[in-house]
């Protein structure tokens, strides 16, 4: 008997707890269980009116009825019929006390209420009349020192490959997308001052260790005449060669730490004095020139890794035109929407490096600009040199050589710099009192479960 | 007899309460799944893929992800989406058994082939991301704007009906851009097939629909295709219609490399072998892009600047195959044909799948799966408003309680 009641306790006992946990264990209904994401759906749906600025043009235009109707139909159309929808505009003002107030400008809905559950994204629209302005990092200013821009804009030297355009309108572009990111820009006006800065004077105050040095002449480099285009210092007398004066630079280059910029094509392919070479043409027809071939730059990386002068005249780029496009870096494509700069990602290359000269000259490649191509061919990098000062690796000299074909597109030269040396931007604040709106757009679903 | 006891309450505790655990649990994994689904998408849409450029590539990615390198968001890459093979996508072979194209996209006329050999599959793309073996999914995009464009009356004057309309609701008063391409077939021997752009704008009534009329088309067997623009508010959509009088001959563009942008002009009977070799259809082919202004301009097609180029496309293993190399922007390839002066036709492919509002889908079969996650997503690609909509299941042995 009092085993029987034992019993009867026991399941009197076990079905209280069975309902009792079925009561309280309360399941998620099945729109709980696989939502779908309101609030990604609303932020899409706000990029998608604003792809064309029409969302931002409506947000300011709070009482034009013609503007808020196109939104609410466009709004309508763009969500699936089962969505609820509240859409409104905030104004942005500054209190006193530096917050922002938000204050309801305007509002459409497509229902009195959005449902059990609704999801919300915010946007902050700018008026089209708000210029912002972004504040540059100076290269080298928070630690390495200033770091001068040189760009080489010699009027008596002529330029080759930059076909359709001129070595003054690259150095105006370069000039206009380089400068704000340099502590100071000088413009190398001739060949004269060219020899002036391979002294080791500066023209206008300016530090000139470790200088950017930007060729606009393409193929051709500048020569000052004098010192620099005489026999055994940039004039190779047995070879009948101005191979030397592209040592001459590569020693330059390595003693002051410079960073010297070839363009297009194949570096220091011509040397270009109007006055030096009156009466000479670069086998082309253009005068003021005189051809040095694939020597000058052999030349150029001896002295860059300090070796000595030799008379090299070996092709050593490849024409990769054959094999397709070369293209941007993921890195580099990258850096095209923090610095605003978007050159075509893909392009022509037929004076590419082979990989070889980094391990034969001790250089390091500190930016890829260009995916290094099958056979191990390089169109666009920046190569340091490395020398070992004390027990530490240290860089001594560079250059950044776009083996691309002609026509230059000036943006690559500026992008690979700028990926190179990384310098910040600092945007100014988006909330700017009334240039700024908020749209705010909730999103439910019919029905309640 | 208490250990009889215990354990006759513990199998009867076990019993009722097995049913709602058991249920729990099912939440929890279907939650899982949805979970999953609202990542996966983000992870399809707001990632290029590995290289990033494999969209205008001929080679296989090696991470798999849709975006437009060139943006940011939710803008998807037109070229990627080319490259992803439909599962609805029609396989033909090219002068068998040479090679075998594969219909990239579903559309009208499905008439976006790719060279299978670099169509992305179901089978890589799960891979690539991840879930091979333990889930499946289906990736549709469609655009969020219909144009949907009928003849209603076939000349003096051509009339045509357009119907414009959202995912939920009609375009009231939405802008029309659109053109009417005209195909004058040749009169002569030595003369090839012409075409004629006439562009205008109109706007649509409250209900979405507006009728267009053409006092110029006189003749009911002229050949034409009308491609519109719809757009309003941020939205903007793309329809098109063809008419053409030659059904059994005619001009189909194949994709022939995408990293080259090399496209063949193949005879129809050179499609699975369907007819005789010898046959030959004269035809001029152009390129043309959309403007800022929603009007299509054209592009010279080769180095000498020519708008337009002009052949014979001849079928048969034997006879030289025509390729064209396009410009690398989107855009559509215009091809009109003629097998004479009466029969002819044109026939347009989209260079980028949002040139002509293809639909994608891609992925495997949701229909047949046991419970299914969705989650949507607005994105554009290249200007034109698509809705992404990815279904997700689980191979992890889920089961539904009757």
């Amino acid at each position: 008997m009092m085993r029987t009641v034992e019993v009867l306790i026991v399941i009197i006992i076990i079905s209280g707890a069975f309902v009792s946990a079925s009561y309280f264990a309360v399941l998620p209904w099945p729109r709980q269980v696989s939502p779908v994401n309101l609030r990604r759906l609303s932020w899409t749906t706000i990029e998608t009116l604003d792809s064309n600025y029409d969302l931002s043009r409506a947000a300011f235009a709070t009482n034009n009825a013609t503007e808020w109707n196109s939104l609410q139909v466009s709004l309508s159309a763009s969500l699936p019929p089962n969505v609820l929808y509240n859409l409104t505009v905030y104004d942005v003002s500054n209190e006193a006390n530096g917050g922002s107030l938000y204050v309801p400008e305007a509002s459409i809905s497509n229902a009195e209420t959005l449902g059990i559950t609704s999801d919300a994204s915010s946007y902050l629209v700018a008026s089209s009349n708000v210029t912002f302005n972004v504040t540059p990092e100076k290269i080298g200013e928070n630690g390495g020192g200033a770091i001068t821009l040189y760009i080489l804009n010699c009027s008596d030297a002529n330029g080759w490959w930059i076909t359709g355009y001129t070595s003054q309108s690259l150095a105006q572009d370069l000039y206009n997308l380089l400068s704000p990111y340099f502590v100071q820009t000088v413009v190398i006006q001739s060949t004269s001052q060219l020899g002036q800065i391979l002294n080791g004077t500066a023209l206008q105050g300016e530090n000139v260790q470790n200088a950017v040095i930007i060729n606009t002449c393409g193929e051709a480099v500048p020569i000052p005449s004098g010192y620099y285009s005489s026999s055994g210092v940039g004039y190779d007398s047995p070879n009948n060669s101005y191979a030397r004066y592209a040592y001459v630079l590569g020693q330059k280059v390595l003693q002051y730490n410079w960073t010297w910029v070839s363009i297009c094509g194949y570096p220091l392919y011509y040397v270009s004095n109007a006055g030096l070479f009156p009466s000479n043409q670069n086998t082309w027809g253009i005068y003021g020139m005189q051809l040095v071939g694939a020597a000058g730059f052999n030349a150029f990386l001896q002295g860059v890794s300090g070796s000595g002068y030799s008379y090299n005249g070996t092709w050593i780029t490849s024409d990769l035109s054959n094999s397709g496009p070369v293209y941007l870096t993921s890195s580099v494509i990258d850096y095209c929407n923090y610095y605003g700069i978007y050159p075509s990602i893909y392009q022509t290359a037929t004076r590419a490096l082979p990989e070889s000269i980094i391990n034969s000259n001790h250089l390091n490649v500190t930016t890829y600009v260009f995916n290094t191509a099958t056979g191990g061919w390089d169109a666009g990098a920046i190569y340091r040199h490395m020398v070992t000062v004390n027990g530490t690796m240290q860089f001594e000299g560079g250059f950044y050589a776009l083996g691309l074909t002609r026509t230059p597109d000036i943006r690559l030269t500026a992008l690979g710099l700028l990926c190179d040396y990384k310098p910040r931007i600092f945007p100014s604040n988006y909330d700017s009192e009334g240039n700024s709106r908020l749209v705010v757009l909730q999103l439910g679903l019919v029905g309640g479960v | 007899m208490s250990v009889i006891i215990f354990l006759a309450a513990l199998l009867l505790f076990v019993s009722l309460f097995s049913q709602t655990v058991q249920t729990a649990i099912l939440y929890q994994q279907h939650r899982a799944t949805a979970t999953k689904c609202s990542d996966l998408i983000d992870n399809m849409l707001l990632n290029p893929g590995s290289p990033s450029s494999w969209g205008q590539t001929s080679t296989a990615p090696t991470e798999f992800g849709l975006q437009d390198p060139e943006f940011t968001e939710y803008q998807l890459s037109p070229f990627s989406l080319m490259r992803v093979s439909s599962p609805a996508g029609e396989h033909v072979f090219y002068k068998q058994p040479s090679a075998t194209y594969v219909g990239a996209v579903a559309g009208l006329n499905n008439n976006l082939f790719i060279p299978a050999t670099e169509a992305v599959n179901y089978s890589a793309a799960l891979k690539l991301l991840g879930i091979n073996n333990t889930y499946g999914f289906e990736l549709s995009l469609s655009p969020v704007v219909t144009v949907s464009v009928s003849e209603t009356k076939a000349a003096n004057p051509l009339t045509l009906s357009l119907s414009v309309t959202g995912t939920g609701f009609p375009l009231s008063y939405a802008t029309i851009s659109y053109c009417l391409i005209r195909v004058a077939l040749p009169t002569t021997d030595a003369n090839y097939p012409a075409y004629t752009m006439q562009d205008n704008i109109t706007t649509v009534d409250q209900s979405g629909s507006t009728q267009i009329q053409f006092p110029n088309v006189t003749d009911a067997n002229q050949c034409y295709a009308f491609v519109a623009y719809a757009y309003l508010g941020g939205l903007l959509g793309v329809g098109y219609h063809e008419r053409v009088s030659s059904t059994s001959e005619y001009v189909t563009p194949l994709i022939q490399d995408i990293q080259s942008q090399k496209v063949l002009l193949a005879h129809s009977f050179d499609l699975n072998s369907s007819g005789p070799t010898g046959a030959s259809l004269k035809y001029n082919a152009t390129f043309a892009l959309l403007t800022e202004d929603y009007t299509l301009r054209e592009l010279p097609l080769n180095a000498s600047n020519d708008l337009s180029k002009v052949g014979i496309v001849t079928s048969g293993v034997g006879n030289p195959d025509v390729t064209l190399t396009l410009p690398s922007n989107v855009g559509i390839l215009i091809v009109t044909y003629a097998k004479d002066q009466f029969d002819g036709g044109i026939m347009l492919m989209p260079w980028g799948v949002s040139s002509t509002g293809f639909s994608v889908s891609f992925g495997g079969n949701s229909q047949s799966q046991e419970w299914v996650a969705t989650d949507i997503r607005q994105v554009t690609i290249n200007h034109v408003s698509y809705q992404a909509k990815l279904a997700l299941w689980s191979y992890s042995g889920q089961q539904v309680i009757s």
